[in-house]
């Protein structure tokens, strides 16, 4: 299965096709003789700044997350190399005044981070790299540390990408936030979609560990196995290896799902075949 | 908001006019495809501001111009900026931004002194 690429996300890694893992979002900065400074202060996680014909980035290291902030460098690249956004622009001598009536943000914030994505965790290089990995959040780790992205960033890419059924869930307070799932995962016969804003499931390791805000402070880890069921309600009969992680300041959780060791894919597949053959088709 | 994408395909058009190039001579000097001066002409594509950089270089004009925030080939610079996250944009934000913007200007103003093309 081929994961679709964004038109952004495809110009983001055209920029780095020839690069290696790790890519320095400030050496292509500096390549393009765009000064990048660093803001302590509180606000904005970047911003891209245009003064007549000389271009400026400037982003926030008031949360100590260097993937965090190599992410912001990258994303405001974007502003720079995608086309149209010289439209998304506020007169920096009217910031105050502009703020009001600025509008349709989501559009070019979303490409930038698309780009962003390409940029740093490029397809090939990525795809490449993975394969050379472990499973689960070993493999999670060991690419965030290659390629110097922030857990989160790298475990949607992983996952986006992996070849064999994993998902991954953000969660915050007591519910989840966003789940994604690889294609295989998306597969699994009968699988419904993990809606946002859903309680999280009680007999789980995530939500014993999100009672504790300190664990998550601590970005202290957690693992168990799970049943697919207890988080998806339907699918295939099949145990999951649950890994947790705190993801400190952030005040969240992420929790990865994969398949144990020992499960055959193909096989899960036969059997939920079966099983489909004979089970009464209804309308949605 | 800047009306960069109505006014660029005209002044982009009167600046080649200007320095008497054709598109595929512009296209060449700012190592962009071929088709790339014809298509930002008729606006059926938009460019980056890594396009306008390149052309307003190639051209020797501002990209000021370029983009329609000044009249003149060469005018005073004006700043835009973009950023994300703009509901956490603070007070502080604000200050840097002027920061950022003032010492850019004073930089320009030094180097136009010292007769440097900054």
């Amino acid at each position: 299965m081929v994961a679709t690429r964004s038109p952004s996300q495809a110009k983001g890694e055209e920029l780095v096709r020839d690069l290696e893992l790790p890519i320095d979002p400030f050496a292509i900065a500096k390549g393009e003789g765009i000064e990048v400074v660093a803001k302590r202060v509180r606000g904005a996680s970047g911003m891209f700044i245009r003064v007549g014909d000389n271009y400026v980035i400037a982003y926030a290291t008031d949360i100590d997350n260097v993937g965090l902030q190599r992410f912001s460098v990258a994303h405001e690249l974007g502003h720079y190399f995608l086309p149209g956004h010289g439209d998304h622009v506020l007169d920096a001598n009217q910031v105050h005044k502009s703020v009001a009536q600025f509008r349709s943000k989501e559009p070019y914030e979303i490409e930038a981070d698309q780009f962003a994505v390409g940029l740093l965790m490029p397809t090939m290089q990525f795809r490449s790299a993975l394969g050379k990995m472990g499973e689960g959040f070993v493999a999670v780790e060991e690419l965030a540390s290659l390629c110097n992205t922030s857990l989160v960033a790298t475990t949607i890419r992983v996952v986006t990408l992996s070849p064999t059924p994993m998902a991954a869930v953000v969660s915050g307070q007591d519910e989840v936030e966003y789940c994604v799932m690889s294609e295989s995962f998306k597969n699994l016969k009968g699988l419904t979609w993990l809606e946002k804003r859903v309680p999280l499931p009680k007999r789980t390791a995530t939500y014993d560990f999100v009672a504790d805000p300190s664990r998550i402070l601590r970005a202290e880890r957690a693992q168990d196995t799970t049943h697919l069921h207890e988080w998806f309600g339907t699918g295939p009969d099949v145990t999951l290896v649950e890994e947790v992680v705190g993801l400190g300041r952030y005040g969240k959780v992420l929790t990865v799902l994969s398949l144990e060791d020992d499960v055959d894919v193909d096989e899960l597949d036969e059997d939920e075949g079966l099983e489909e053959s004979w089970t009464p088709r209804f309308k949605r | 908001m800047s009306p960069s994408s109505d006014v660029f395909p005209e002044r982009l058009k009167a600046a080649r006019a200007l320095r008497g190039l054709s598109q595929s001579e512009l296209a060449k000097f700012a190592k962009l495809q071929a088709s790339a001066v014809s298509h930002f002409e008729t606006g059926a594509r938009k460019p980056s501001l890594a396009n306008i950089r390149k052309l307003a270089d190639a051209l020797n004009v501002s990209t000021d111009y370029l983009l329609g925030r000044s009249g003149e080939v060469s005018g005073a610079p004006t700043a835009d900026v973009l950023f994300r996250d703009i509901a956490k944009l603070s007070a502080d934000d604000r200050e840097v931004i002027q920061q950022v913007v003032a010492a850019q200007l004073a930089a320009k103003k030094g180097g136009a002194k010292d007769g440097g093309d900054t």
